[in-house]
């Protein structure tokens, strides 16, 4: 396992800051306009009719016309008690299971990397990602079930919870999304850092060891520095994708009890397809796609840096 | 429907291993314990490798423990079997967990609807036709985005992966918008096209690591022996191969476990599994096994795909960050 650093100019000789002759430019068009002109349909387009749609009352009936109602639904929104709340409860949400994700994930790594057992272990670390997420919220929630839950059976026997349900207590709710979260998600923080370790010279940690620094210490000396990077990439896209996927909200709470678990694409799905709100909706989807382009931007500096760092370049191991 | 089982197992085959492996480490010591650290702190490190095999343990019971309650309830019969212990209960739980009368009653419910099947298929063509679009046109986007220079390619490499990036929800309140004026809503080219917003982007960005790390000598070359660029590009097509199949794969896997998209877009014709699964819920009642099973049926194929591809699914979910 390497890192993607290497994979440019590790091909026999070839000058990594430019891994590859040019095309000529003849060439260029028809090989990248297909894709272009698709992927500009697809994301441009509807880009512009989002900004359209957040300053009209958008039609419901098949062609029933939009009506301009200017910045109606942008005040609406920046009025919006609700609006600002739910931005509160995705950062308090993401803040959680990303240090969690992030402990646990690099505590893996670390065993992982040491480990005899590596390969099974990261097939069973694979399992929960492959499941749609979805479903991975319909099983926690049978799980968590206060008749027929195991989890919540556990629970009970270890006199952790007194009274109600899990998903039923407002003050439980959201911290239960964040341990499927971590359930699910952890093993690609692992081995995002996993990835990282890799690329820590072994004799480096042990002639820290050699000087009595212990493992806590060397870690910090030695292993951090080196995984800088990597853990910056996991954090980033555990954020991103926070904000992309609401699939376990739907299936275990729906943003109940009373609006506790209601993150921002959760309140923003709710105004457009259940209240078909889709003039307000299109106000908040570009505000959560502003907050996207910007981690965006650096995700993809990080991993510009990485391919750029040439201190890493040939630990490709391929 | 097996293989989780069978990983089950080998699940806890390896967490004897890895006891004995601690026991092992007292006269061969590992990677990074080293001769002096044994004798300094031998009976130190003995303790840390309980330690750690504990700890690994209890996570693969914590990563495993959700399937086997899964796979098992999805073979449970109706009532009794679904009853709890009383609290506290601990060996009744254990007999609970392990003795029961398997039945394929809910699977043979499942498929008796005569829907199911319907939905399983449309899950497959929406998932396979964008993977096989987003493969085509990722293919030579992602060549001239490897080979080419030219002005703005930086501008159009972070569009593109933006694009990847973009909330779900998002993205669904303008496609529905536009399919509706289109009269796409409720059938599977609007679910194929949603998927290819998120696919394409995501081809051509792997893709790209898989060309850059073709020589380009090896096209000269081709070009030397009197073949046009477009052959040269078809020749080392092989090379790329398995970069293509992950990523048709990968697609796959992204599409087929969608719920929004499907659930917004696809209505009761163009419904999908993962939504088909969650609609079993608002029946009257939660019948548990039988979300169990539509679940199972959701999820067996994606996990043998996954482990198939084991090497290159850890690339693909970590967008390339992580390369084996």
């Amino acid at each position: 396992m390497a890192v993607n650093t290497a994979a440019r100019g590790t091909s026999a000789g070839v000058d990594p800051s430019g891994p590859n002759k040019p095309t000529p430019r003849r060439y260029l068009a028809p090989l990248l306009l297909p894709a272009v002109i698709l992927l500009a349909l697809l994301s441009i387009y509807p880009f512009v009719w989002l900004i359209y749609m957040s300053f009209n009352a958008v039609g419901l009936a098949p062609g029933a016309p939009n009506e301009f109602v200017g910045f109606d639904n942008w005040s609406r929104m920046f009025s919006d008690s609700q609006y600002w709340e739910s931005w509160g409860i995705l950062a308090k949400y993401s803040v959680v299971s990303m240090v969690l994700e992030v402990g646990l994930g690099t505590l893996l790594a670390i065993l992982l990397n040491r480990s005899k057992h590596e390969k099974l272990l990261i097939t069973i670390l694979l399992m929960p990602m492959m499941m749609a997420p979805v479903v991975a919220g319909l099983l926690w929630q049978y799980l968590y079930n206060g008749t027929f839950g195991w989890y919540f059976w556990i629970l009970r026997s270890l006199g952790l919870l007194d009274e109600g349900t899990i998903l039923g207590s407002s003050d439980i709710a959201l911290w239960a999304i964040v341990a499927v979260d971590v359930w699910e998600w952890t093993p690609l923080v692992a081995l995002i850092v996993l990835s990282g370790l890799k690329l820590v010279p072994q004799d480096q940690m042990e002639a820290s060891w050699m000087d009595g620094a212990g493992p806590v210490r060397s870690f910090f000396q030695v292993a951090l520095p080196a995984i800088k990077g990597s853990l910056m990439i996991a954090i980033l896209l555990r954020f991103m994708d926070n904000i992309r996927i609401i699939d376990h909200f739907i299936a275990l709470t729906g943003g109940g009890p009373a609006n506790s678990t209601k993150i921002l694409p959760l309140y923003l799905y709710e105004q457009s397809f259940s209240f078909f709100e889709l003039g307000y909706g299109a106000s908040i989807a570009l505000t959560l796609l502003l907050v996207t382009i910007l981690f965006g931007k650096l995700v993809v500096n990080r991993f510009e840096e990485r391919e750029e760092n040439p201190a890493k370049k040939d630990e490709e191991l391929v | 429907m097996t293989n989780p089982r069978t990983a089950t197992e080998a699940g806890s085959t390896e967490i004897q291993d890895d006891r004995a492996a601690v026991k092992d480490d007292d006269l061969v010591p590992g990677p990074a314990v080293d001769a002096r650290d044994q004798v300094v702190r031998g009976r130190g490190s003995r303790i840390v490798g309980i330690a750690i095999s504990t700890f690994l343990t209890l996570y693969v019971i914590w990563t495993l423990a959700p399937f086997y309650i899964m796979i098992t309830s999805s073979f449970k019969a109706k009532g009794d079997a679904f009853s709890l212990p009383a609290e506290g209960d601990w060996g009744g739980a254990a007999e609970k967990l392990i003795a029961f009368t398997p039945t394929t009653q809910h699977y043979t419910d499942l498929f008796a609807q005569g829907e199911f099947e319907r939905y399983f298929m449309n899950s497959l063509i929406a998932a396979l036709s964008s993977a096989i679009i987003s493969v085509v046109f990722g293919t030579t986007a992602a060549y001239a985005i490897s080979r080419g220079r030219f002005r703005g390619k930086k501008d159009l490499y972070f569009w593109i992966i933006s694009t990847r990036m973009a909330p779900v929800v998002a993205v669904t309140v303008p496609l529905y918008a536009i399919f509706k004026n289109f009269q796409l809503l409720n059938t599977l080219p609007a679910l194929i096209l949603a998927y290819t917003v998120f696919n394409l982007p995501f081809a051509i960005w792997i893709l790209k690591g898989f060309f850059d790390a073709v020589s380009y000598e090896i096209e000269e070359a081709y070009m030397v022996d009197g073949h046009s660029r477009w052959q040269a590009l078809w020749k080392i097509i092989p090379l790329v191969a398995p970069g293509l199949a992950a990523v048709v794969v990968l697609c796959v896997l992204l599409a087929w476990n969608d719920f929004i998209f499907a659930a917004v877009m696809g209505g009761e014709a163009a419904k999908t599994l993962p939504v088909a699964t969650q609609g079993l819920k608002s029946a009257s009642g939660i019948e548990w096994g039988q979300i169990m099973a539509a679940g199972m049926v959701t999820v067996a194929p994606m996990l043998l795909l996954g482990i198939v591809i084991r090497k290159y699914m850890v690339q693909g979910l970590t967008m390339g960050a992580v390369k084996q």
